[in-house]
């Protein structure tokens, strides 16, 4: 027992988590204003036509109107901001946690619920867990580990699950049927409206998908140079989807970045550095 | 939670940064919270709907469909108080398409609540005249082989009309 807890903390660098942290906290705001800027209409639509899911009927989570959406929009995009750079990790994570729980039943609670960023939401709650934590810091620590570790969970489960609902919803018929032609046909691009032409192509590409989804949990048991082949094999996967019916799954990305060394990628100590180069060249003489 | 400790072995040994460990409660904590959270997801998977949000099942893309069945597409007709008719659009209510499609039970039953989509229009339009009819229209697109064979047949499904 005493190995499967240490697994679940298996240290890593503080450095990393603030790389994590700094990239999820601006996503969050980049997913306001330019990724799902649609949610922001709901402070037009009356409460009549507010369907709260489960969470807002649990929790006392008054009808988005005009002000709370508003209000909801600005306070977050402005906390998210801050949290970005790392100062006050506890409050100010704990603050966009909240609020962007709240922005996701704003956004669901209208007839559609998307699926795209569960693993998100978890990084979101586990962040501020993390306390303290410099870009950089070698310092490895169990409570940056589980963090890391809980959101990779999640981006798993998100594949593995999948597969299941697959399974639950469309039955077998998912694998042998004209999921794949449908959706190439409905917004296929230039690199996939072939692959309808060719018999029986997109039925073996349905089975690879499964057989993908299914397999993600490797990540965790390989090591070394496969563990990386595996986390690009999952990028690549989102590259085919991307280019072949252009639907991305940008939360869950980011959320995928728990897997890379990203204390690794300092691109304010590299532009510090290009400029203080700049700097300390002598001009050129005349 | 706040148990954590450097512990030197770890960095004695070899020149490896040190390692900040988690106490007992703070490393017990995290893993029955884990534990708990993988629970929910597995039986929101299992037995649960879209309404169990974030513990759904990740149902998308998750239906089959058969290369002969039509495809259904919903529209909003709204015609405005100068007569206009005119196709409604995500932009114009702040309501999605989906949103209609999803709550499309609801409206048939209560086609009064199609109202709302208009109260969203003039707040989103405030100038333009007020929308005076909504008709949510599903045409449904026949397809031979997965290909639209250009025939489709078009229904109102609901109405509602200003008084």
């Amino acid at each position: 027992m005493n190995r499967v807890a240490r697994w679940f903390t298996a240290p890593v660098p503080l450095g990393r988590v603030a790389a994590f942290r700094t990239l999820v906290y601006l996503f969050v705001a980049a997913d306001l204003v330019v990724f799902t800027p649609w949610v922001r209409m709901h402070a037009d639509v009356p409460g009549s036509l507010y369907q709260p899911l489960l969470i807002g009927r649990l929790l006392p989570l008054p009808t988005p109107g005009y002000v709370l959406v508003t209000v909801t929009f600005w306070l977050l995009l402005a906390l998210s901001l801050a949290a970005a750079t790392g100062r006050a990790p506890r409050l100010l994570g704990w603050l966009v946690f909240a609020l962007y729980l709240q922005w996701m039943v704003v956004a669901m609670s209208y007839g559609k619920v998307d699926h795209d960023r569960f693993d998100l939401l978890v990084a979101l709650a586990v962040l501020p867990t993390v306390g303290a934590a410099r870009h950089g810091d070698p310092t490895r620590s169990e409570r940056a580990g589980w963090a890391l570790r809980a959101t990779q969970l999640a981006v798993v489960a998100t594949y593995f699950l999948s597969t299941w609902a697959k399974l639950r919803f469309g039955g077998l018929d998912w694998l042998t049927g004209a999921t794949m032609t449908r959706a190439v046909l409905r917004r296929g691009t230039v690199f996939a409206e072939w692959s309808t032409h060719v018999p029986h192509l997109l039925v073996v590409v349905q089975f690879l998908i499964v057989a993908f989804e299914l397999s993600t949990p490797l990540v965790f048991v390989l090591r070394g140079r496969w563990h990386w082949l595996w986390v690009a094999l999952m990028y690549a996967f989102h590259v085919m989807v991307y280019a072949a019916v252009t639907i991305s799954f940008i939360p869950h990305l980011v959320a995928m970045t728990s897997f890379l060394p990203l204390e690794k990628v300092r691109p304010v100590v590299r532009l510090r550095r290009l400029l203080r180069r700049r700097a300390d060249r002598p001009l050129p003489a005349d | 939670m706040h148990a954590e400790t450097v512990t030197p072995t770890d960095s004695a040994a070899r020149a490896d940064p040190p390692v900040l460990r988690l106490g007992r409660t703070g490393r017990w904590v995290r893993i029955a919270v884990t534990v708990l959270g993988a629970a929910l997801l597995l039986a929101g998977t299992l037995v649960g709907q879209d309404d169990d949000f974030p513990f759904g099942p990740f149902r998308m893309y998750a239906t089959a469909d058969r290369l002969d069945e039509p495809v259904t597409d919903t529209r909003l007709s709204a015609v405005d108080a100068s007569g206009r008719r005119f196709a409604l659009t995500d932009d114009a209510t702040g309501f999605r398409r989906a949103e209609v499609e999803g709550q499309l039970p609801r409206f048939e039953k209560h086609p009064e609540l199609l109202s709302g989509l208009a109260t969203a229009y003039a707040r989103r339009q405030p100038g333009r005249p007020r929308l005076v009819r909504i008709d949510v229209v599903v045409r449904l697109i026949e397809l031979r082989d997965g290909r639209p064979t250009g025939k489709y047949t078009q229904r109102t499904v609901v109405s509602w009309s200003a008084r």
